[in-house]
């Protein structure tokens, strides 16, 4: 969830009044987002927003504008959104979109924001926006990216093109030197951190203007010239690359009721594509595309328990900041162009539960009755635990993540049936485990110093491959037990084995098996009607001593879905 | 301590000396020995707990000699010294030589010889020509009678009494004293008739605590032979019916038991089980690999959503994919999410990827579950599981790869949200023992509305309980439910560890096996 930091002084002035810090978190709850930290000394605020589908809120401008409108100031339209109906005047700003990224990054929005010099807070909360949007909402920039120019040096049309990486050279931000795109992604910490989105293609997005010169090369990072923004400069060109167009198209329009609401005035931009997209060849941006949504207020106060009157439905929608029109029963609501997350009646449900506010609800118990009941396999488990205390086992519980050293280097296994991560974040965690014997010699390695013997047992689920499984694997409920003592020996574990079945009312017999974990002739499997659930048997010294253990081992894992003859 | 305290507690040992001892006797450990057949282990006890507790005390220490007859003293008592022998066997045969001496005596010659030496010396033996051994002078000698009767005096009435066969300096005359210290083993030499001990003699006194003791014990009848550890003898023999049970100190420190026990953390999860099937939930469970379709799809999370990248979930490495997802599920979802199906939504407005849906994963969390029950669940229905989920997050205190989650469903015609608020209500009073409750508004990608409950717990104070809300009619319509569907999820794993005094996530799976032993819940 994305985290913002906002100046106080700025944001108060937008909300026209000081707050306490209880009294804003009382406040921030109508826009799901929390006060995380209050630096008092910069006069910042940091703030949490839960709600990923609300991008909006992700800057000073845009949560101001929510908790205002919650707060009773009117709902301000802007005028400079095209629509399918209307397009609005674009002058000559023109961007023409090359026919080769289509497969790349085909998407491209765009507008001139200009007529009130940036200031420093101004200016960070546009690149937080930026890095928020981008990242979050875009996937770090690989579904959406934004670059902001000094629009007064720009020549239109802009060409937003693919070019050859080689071939293709300009001096990128915070550089002084001429890189091609090729080294950019090795040579310049953007191309570092973000050179895989396009790095597979032959052609690299590439932006210029009619006079060709550079404004970015897109999703990586602005030209030294035209993409540096500073302090006071007072015309800036917004653009954004990507290859979903709602998104785009909403992320830019985010962006425009941001900058509209701190006193720019939005000029927009047409941008012709030469293949065709889900919004036409040509399209003007910012675009509105908001469908309205129609909703019964009957569903509305099914959903939320309370009843609700049509006109108690349009005061709670305004005040979330939404226009409404009424026919009869029917709510039909129009989304604010910032935003994209009215799919379905129900999303309107949710704007006049917090209208309405969280605590009008009262709370009532749920009247139906059920029964309530444990799954056989706890109830199992529940059995087999308590005989385990019963034979004076510690219970122990583990982690079911682990490492390829613990579970088959050590056990001197070669793992084929063992589940490996894809994608591990550390060594620690690279398999899911197969066994609850490496955990109980973990133990064992670990607890040298404390008073024998040690018996320990676990319960919990195991997960190897099975490829003739749906899912290839097999998730399985087990057992395992270990004695770790100065005299413990295998009668010691089969006799305890031997009470365990007894009170299960089963019966076993224990067949020659040859395992690299244990001493030859010290190690059975269990059988039991017919089938193999399990092993018992002495851990052999050249295992024990992978882990460091100088105390004899015994031990035992059984399948418990087979025990309890679960299919 | 009070003197009925001291009475209670008094070992048998004390109690027979306290007895036996009025004020203003002596007590000495010699004493204890002849008068009561103490040990000197027991004199020591007895003298070491009754001095602890002031009911005796140190009148006079005296230094004491002891001798003791060495195996060799013994051999020479009852045999004879060499010297005596030679003497006699010489009486008897008349001259020997002196390898006919060691031969017949069984003596070693170095033996023979000194002792033929120190008699010869004496003016008693001499050598004749042939260089035989004979008798210079009939009369006995004065230093053999002197040390016969020194050795005679460990014999008599101690004989075969091995353990008192001591005497000390005192009882010696000066004379005596002088030869048995001269016939003692002597540091660095093996041989020697006599061992030397010295120790203190320390004489007791009864204080005037102890006299109180003693009284009460003399009237309470407490002969120090009542019965101490019950054994199956003493309850046959009857010998119970004729003598008290002595009683035991009953704050001795008992010694540590290493017992079976229930993992604390397991228990604590049993019992939050426990309440919720009192509430009416029924229990459900499932494999910890799971698809994209049932971790997200079903849960109307578009496949494009920032919390699916690969930084957010773990993939497994082989096998990539499921072979299918169930049917119709996988048909009406797929078309909920590309253009709402028939729910009344516009669907997320992409290309759902079929091949995508079927990758494997490991469970990133337990609301897959409640998906996954959507399609077979009752109505009304109330279900939970608590479950194992995989986070691909960096491991710190309040973060682990893997750990249980707490999730559930309600189903119904008639639940909404002030149901749900009751339901969370419910949670925060019955599970959490929460002192306030509060709502605010939440988000979560497959609820709506959706609302988080905060609670004041009386040990965390305020903290977010958990998250709810009422599945989307996307999530509910293509599994077949017509029903609104509240969904819960509980954190609990901070109520885990106040109960069990620990502060780090990762404690709960702790390998170590003393930690856990001495583990305990409030």
């Amino acid at each position: 969830m994305p985290k913002i930091e906002i100046y106080e002084e700025p944001f108060y002035r937008a909300l026209g009044k000081k707050y306490g810090n209880e009294e804003l978190i009382e406040l921030l709850t109508a826009a799901k987002a929390e006060l995380d930290e209050h630096l008092k000394d910069e006069g910042l605020l940091k703030i949490e927003l839960n709600d990923t589908n609300r991008p909006d809120l992700w800057s000073m401008a845009g949560l101001a504008r929510q908790l205002n409108i919650y707060l009773g100031e009117p709902i301000t339209g802007y005028d400079f959104f095209s629509t399918k109906e209307e397009l609005k005047d674009y002058s000559s700003r023109v961007v023409e979109v090359d026919a080769g990224l289509k497969s790349i990054r085909p998407y491209f929005a765009a507008f001139v924001a200009r007529g009130r010099a940036i200031d420093e807070p101004q200016l960070k909360d546009l690149i937080q926006t930026q890095e928020k949007l981008c990242w979050n909402y875009g996937r770090r920039r690989s579904s959406i990216s934004m670059g902001v120019y000094r629009a007064d040096l720009i020549d239109f049309p802009i060409k937003y093109r693919a070019v050859d990486p080689d071939a293709t050279s300009f001096v990128p931000l915070d550089m002084e030197k001429e890189l091609s795109l090729r080294q950019i992604l090795t040579e310049h910490p953007k191309g570092v951190e973000y050179g895989s989105i396009v790095a597979d293609y032959s052609l690299f997005p590439f932006l210029e203007d009619s006079k060709g010169e550079v404004l970015s090369f897109p999703p990586i990072i602005n030209s030294a010239h035209l993409g540096a923004v500073k302090v006071g400069d007072s015309e800036h060109l917004i653009e954004m690359t990507g290859t979903d167009m709602e998104s785009l198209l909403h992320a830019a329009s985010i962006v425009a009721c941001d900058l509209a609401d701190e006193g720019y005035e939005i000029l927009p931009v047409k941008v012709i594509y030469p293949f065709d997209t889900p919004y036409g060849k040509e399209i003007v941006t910012p675009y509105y595309f908001q469908s309205d949504v129609t909703m019964d207020i009957d569903y509305a106060a099914k959903l939320l328990g309370e009843k609700l009157t049509v006109e108690d439905g349009v005061r709670f929608v305004l005040k979330m900041g939404s226009k409404v029109k009424v026919k009869g029963s029917a709510l039909t609501v129009t989304p604010p162009p910032y935003r994209n997350d009215f799919l379905h009646p129900v999303d309107v449900v949710e704007e006049i539960m917090i209208g309405r506010g969280m605590d009008s609800f009262k709370p009532v118990w749920p009247e139906d009755f059920t029964v309530g009941r444990l799954s056989e396999t706890e109830i199992y488990n529940r059995r087999i635990r308590e005989i385990m205390v019963g034979l004076g086992y510690q219970e122990m519980i583990y982690n079911y993540l682990g490492s390829r050293r613990d579970f088959m280097e050590r056990m001197n296994l070669n793992g084929e049936d063992i589940i490996e991560i894809a994608n591990p974040m550390t060594e620690n965690y690279e398999i899911v485990r197969n066994s609850q014997l490496p955990n109980l010699l973990s133990s064992e390695s670990v607890s040298a110093n404390g008073v024998y013997p040690h018996r320990i047992f676990e319960i919990g689920k195991i997960a190897y491959k099975d490829s003739s499984e749906n899912y290839g694997s097999v998730t399985q409920n087990t057992l395992s037990f270990l004695i770790a003592d100065g005299e413990a020996g295998f009668n010691d574990a089969n006799s305890h084995l031997s009470a365990l079945f007894f009170y299960l009312t089963r019966e076993y017999s224990l067949q020659e098996v040859e395992d690299p974990r244990f001493i030859n002739g010290r190690v059975g499997g269990i059988i039991c009607n017919g089938v193999k659930l399990g092993i018992i048997g002495e851990f052999h010294p050249a295992v024990l001593d992978n882990w460091g253990i100088q105390m004899p081992c015994v031990g035992a894992e059984i399948d418990i879905d087979l025990l309890m003859g679960k299919e | 301590m009070d003197v009925e305290t001291y009475v209670k507690g008094l070992h048998p040992l004390e109690i027979k000396l306290l007895r036996k001892y009025k004020s203003g006797n002596k007590i000495t450990s010699s004493g204890l020995i002849s008068e009561l057949s103490y040990n000197l282990g027991q004199c020591n006890q007895a003298f070491s707990w009754l001095s602890a507790k002031e009911l005796i005390e140190e009148t006079k220490r005296v230094k004491r000699v002891e001798y003791e007859l060495t195996g060799l003293g013994r051999e020479y008592r009852e045999k004879g010294t060499p010297e005596e022998r030679i003497y006699q066997l010489i009486q008897e045969e008349g001259a020997l030589s002196l390898p006919e001496l060691a031969v017949k005596l069984v003596l070693e010659k170095r033996d023979v010889g000194s002792a033929f030496g120190s008699l010869s010396k004496e003016g008693l033996l001499s050598l004749n020509a042939d260089k035989q051994v004979m008798i210079k002078d009939e009369s006995r000698s004065e230093k053999l009678e002197s040390r016969r009767q020194l050795l005679d005096l460990f014999g008599g009435e101690l004989e075969g009494n091995t353990e008192q066969a001591t005497i000390s300096e005192t009882e010696l005359s000066p004379e005596q004293a002088e030869l048995a210290s001269s016939l003692s083993r002597k540091r660095g030499t093996g041989r020697g008739l006599f061992r030397v001990t010295e120790r203190e003699e320390v004489t007791y006194g009864i204080t005037a605590e102890g006299e109180k003791v003693r009284r009460l014990l003399i009237d309470r009848k407490i002969s120090g032979e009542e019965i101490g550890v019950i054994t199956p003898e003493v309850i046959k023999s009857g010998e119970w019916r004729e003598k008290g049970f002595r009683g035991y100190n009953l704050n001795i420190p008992p010694l540590r038991v290493l017992l079976g026990r229930k993992n604390p953390y397991v228990e604590f999860l049993e019992r939050l089980k426990d309440k919720l099937i009192s509430l009416g939930f029924e229990e459900f469970d499932g494999p910890l690999l799971e698809t994209e379709f049932w971790n997200s799809d079903a849960l109307f999370m578009p496949q494009f959503h920032s919390a699916r990248d690969i930084h957010d979930v773990y993939h497994i490495k082989e096998p990539t994919h499921a072979k299918e997802i169930e049917q119709p599920s996988l048909d009406q979802v797929a078309a909920t999410h590309e253009d709402g199906w028939k729910t009344g939504s516009r669907g997320w407005r992409y290309r759902f990827d079929r091949d995508f849906t079927r990758r494997m994963i490991l469970r990133s969390h337990g609301t897959v579950l409640s998906a996954r029950t959507l399609p077979k669940a009752k109505i009304p229905g109330k279900y939970f599981g608590v479950v194992r989920c995989f986070r691909y997050d960096r491991v710190d205190a309040t973060h682990l790869a893997d750990f249980y989650q707490t999730e559930g469903i309600v189903l119904g015609e008639d639940v909404n949200l002030r149901t749900l608020l009751g339901l969370l209500k419910m949670f925060a009073e019955e599970v959490a023992g929460a002192e306030e409750v509060k709502y605010v508004p939440g988000y979560f990608p497959f609820t709506e509305p959706s609302v988080e409950v905060h609670i004041k717990h009386p040990e965390l104070g305020w903290f977010e309980l958990g998250g709810s809300g009422i599945f989307r009619p996307e999530v509910t319509e293509p599994l077949g439910i017509k029903v609104p569907v509240l969904a819960w999820g509980l954190g609990i794993d901070r109520m885990a560890l106040v109960s069990m005094g620990l502060n780090d996530l990762r404690d709960l799976f702790t390998q170590d096996i003393e930690r856990v032993r001495l583990r305990r819940r409030k």
